[in-house]
């Protein structure tokens, strides 16, 4: 459906470098990344509002990199939706029926229809400036499919809306997907990619750093930027070593890991997920490979629960379900054990 | 107290300004009897040259417009080499003295010229006929038009024209459908700058045409040939005109729906 193979594009002091994606018909793709990472450049170079310095666009197996922007089937929903200030909400949505020269009546038909669709029927007659982000939102959409695109790029959709109202729209993105269009959407915050995306690409520094379903990339991360992403806040500087025929590591104040994998060289890091570690105020009955005793030094609500800080010997952030956290019965300086099973400590070599 | 202090010395200094350009204006109204302006206003010639200004200066204005509009957009949105001369050269008019915009003018419409060849061909002449008065007008005033224009495109969002191309329009849909209503305010503007710079111009058209005369030249022959006594009723009465032209204009281009342009969003 969509190939984007060998980009190089210069922009000023940053450049994509060597991007290479393959998005399928149908798929729901997320290219996370921070703000400045090259998402919107990279979302840009699809549309064809940019050409790049070097590769291939290709789009329904045809080769579209110097193809015309009108010409590629492809929409594109701006981060602030970019929609016109001196038209009203239905002038916006006809602006693309206009641009193929249909009929008054044909026009009026579509836009009606998709109207109804996105749930905007009221607001047709209405200029734009004192519409919320929600239904901005919902008015650039529906300019956008009017035309039935074959892709729909989206540039930060949820950054600009409030948290009750991204629910609705993420339904409407779901939606649109189930009903077979390919969707690349573009975002910081790793849980949109988690609750819509079939795969996840990571961006940095206009580079495509992992691809994978999001389940992959953030259970097993190919390196710090991208376990950061994934909400990851236990990070150990390491040395690998084995020992008895099994692989351990070495953090930097001698606490050592079992890891499951084997042929580490020499430095790297080992990641861990808050939650993948547990935590009891006494030695557990059923201790994982890897068991530390240690004190509580810090316990701060979180999204998850409770996010509650233990030193034993290496800092270890550990999420608990508040329902979870009271039966435990802990508090600051309580002494308590915390202990993982070795397959949760995701070791990356050679990075830190 | 300071600041209070400070507060009066800015209205002090302020009003000095205001002053300066209301004291000589409202002396020559209030040295103007209603009789003699009744008398002048119905004067032939003076109705005349008024016209003749007016209609002049608004063909210069929309005429130089279908190419001043398009370049002020050119300078707002491309990146082309040598782009700052370019724009050195478009403020040039407004620091050379009149009277050698007027000489160069001249020296470009005049039958040895190259335009004035041109035309001489297809027996027309430029000198002392109201297309050459154009031309001094134009060549004075066009910058304020460019240079409003070229704000006004500035300031539009260049993701609008973005999200106009992937929505399927071409680059002249998107110039007249997106780019110039909401340049409009700052283009018409400009178009008011330059009709009303065009108008008052005396310098460069005195040297192109003496005849037909128009209003600034007609006051300044009065003033030689009569004195100010009898150049201040005409003179009063190319106020009134060109006062109430530009409360029209102005009114006609604020009338169209005020646009809020949001910058909110990353570049």
């Amino acid at each position: 459906m969509l190939s984007l193979r060998n980009i190089n594009k210069k922009l000023g002091n940053f450049a994509l470098t060597d991007i290479n994606i393959d998005i399928p018909e149908g798929e729901y793709f997320v290219l996370l990344g921070r703000s400045g990472s090259g998402k919107t450049q990279l979302l840009e170079l699809i549309a064809g509002l940019t050409i790049p310095d070097s590769g291939e666009v290709w789009i329904n197996n045809r080769n579209a990199t110097f193809r015309k922007i009108q010409d590629r089937q492809v929409g594109l929903v701006f981060q602030d939706y970019a929609i016109f200030p001196n038209m009203t909400v239905s002038g916006n949505i006809a602006y693309p029926l206009h641009c193929l020269k249909l009929k008054r009546k044909e026009i009026h038909e579509k836009v009606s229809r998709i109207a109804e669709d996105m749930n905007i029927t009221d607001l047709l007659n209405r200029f734009t400036d004192n519409l919320s982000g929600g239904e901005l939102q919902r008015v650039a959409l529906a300019r956008t499919l009017v035309n039935h695109p074959k892709i729909l790029l989206l540039d930060e959709p949820m950054a600009s809306i409030d948290a009750s109202l991204k629910e609705d729209i993420k339904r409407i993105l779901r939606r649109l997907n189930r009903n077979g269009l390919t969707i690349i959407h573009v975002t910081h915050d790793f849980r949109e990619a988690v609750s819509l995306a079939h795969r996840v690409g990571v961006i940095h520094n206009g580079s495509v750093i992992q691809i994978g379903t999001p389940d992959l990339v953030f259970s097993r991360p190919a390196n710090k930027f991208v376990a950061r992403y994934a909400g990851i806040r236990n990070f150990f500087k390491v040395k690998f070593f084995p020992e008895n025929g099994r692989w351990k590591a070495k953090c930097e104040n001698n606490l050592v890991f079992n890891i499951s994998g084997n042929n580490f060289p020499g430095e790297g890091l080992v990641i861990l997920r808050s939650n993948d570690v547990k935590i009891s105020s006494r030695e557990p009955f059923h201790r994982y490979d890897n068991c530390f005793n240690g004190v509580i030094t810090e316990i701060n609500p979180s999204e998850y629960g409770m996010e509650i800080l233990v030193d034993a010997g290496e800092i270890f952030y550990i999420d608990l379900p508040v329902s979870e956290f009271k039966l435990l019965q802990i508090k600051e300086s309580s002494a308590v054990w915390v202990t993982f099973p070795d397959e949760a400590a995701i070791a990356l070599p050679g990075t830190g | 107290m300071k600041s209070n202090l400070f507060n009066w010395i800015l209205l002090i200094l302020s009003s000095l300004v205001l002053l300066f350009i209301l004291a000589p204006l409202t002396g020559m109204f209030l040295h103007t009897s209603g009789p003699e302006l009744i008398e002048t206003a119905a004067d032939k010639e003076i109705q005349e040259t008024v016209w003749l200004t007016l209609w002049v200066s608004f063909t210069a204005t929309f005429f130089s417009a279908l190419s001043a509009v398009p370049l002020a957009w050119l300078l707002a949105r491309k990146k082309f080499p040598l782009k700052k001369v370019v724009q050195g050269i478009i403020d040039l008019p407004v620091v050379l003295p009149h009277s050698a915009a007027g000489i160069a003018v001249l020296g470009f419409i005049s039958r040895d010229g190259l335009l004035g060849k041109v035309a001489d061909s297809v027996g027309l002449s430029f000198i002392n006929n109201p297309a050459g008065i154009a031309m001094a007008m134009a060549f004075v005033s066009v910058p304020f038009l460019i240079n409003s224009a070229r704000d006004g495109f500035s300031a539009v969002p260049e993701r609008l024209e973005k999200a106009a191309l992937t929505l399927g329009a071409s680059q002249g849909r998107v110039f007249f459908t997106v780019s110039l209503p909401l340049a409009w305010r700052s283009v018409m503007t400009g178009f008011v700058m330059m009709f009303a710079r065009g108008m008052s111009e005396f310098g460069a058209v005195v040297i192109v045409a003496y005849h037909p005369m128009i209003s600034p030249v007609l006051i300044y022959e009065r003033f030689s040939s009569f004195g100010l006594k009898y150049a201040r009723p005409a003179s009063v009465i190319f106020i009134i005109v060109s006062l109430a032209i530009f409360i029209l204009l102005r009114m006609i281009s604020l009338k169209k729906k005020e646009v809020h342009i949001s910058h909110d969003a990353e570049p």
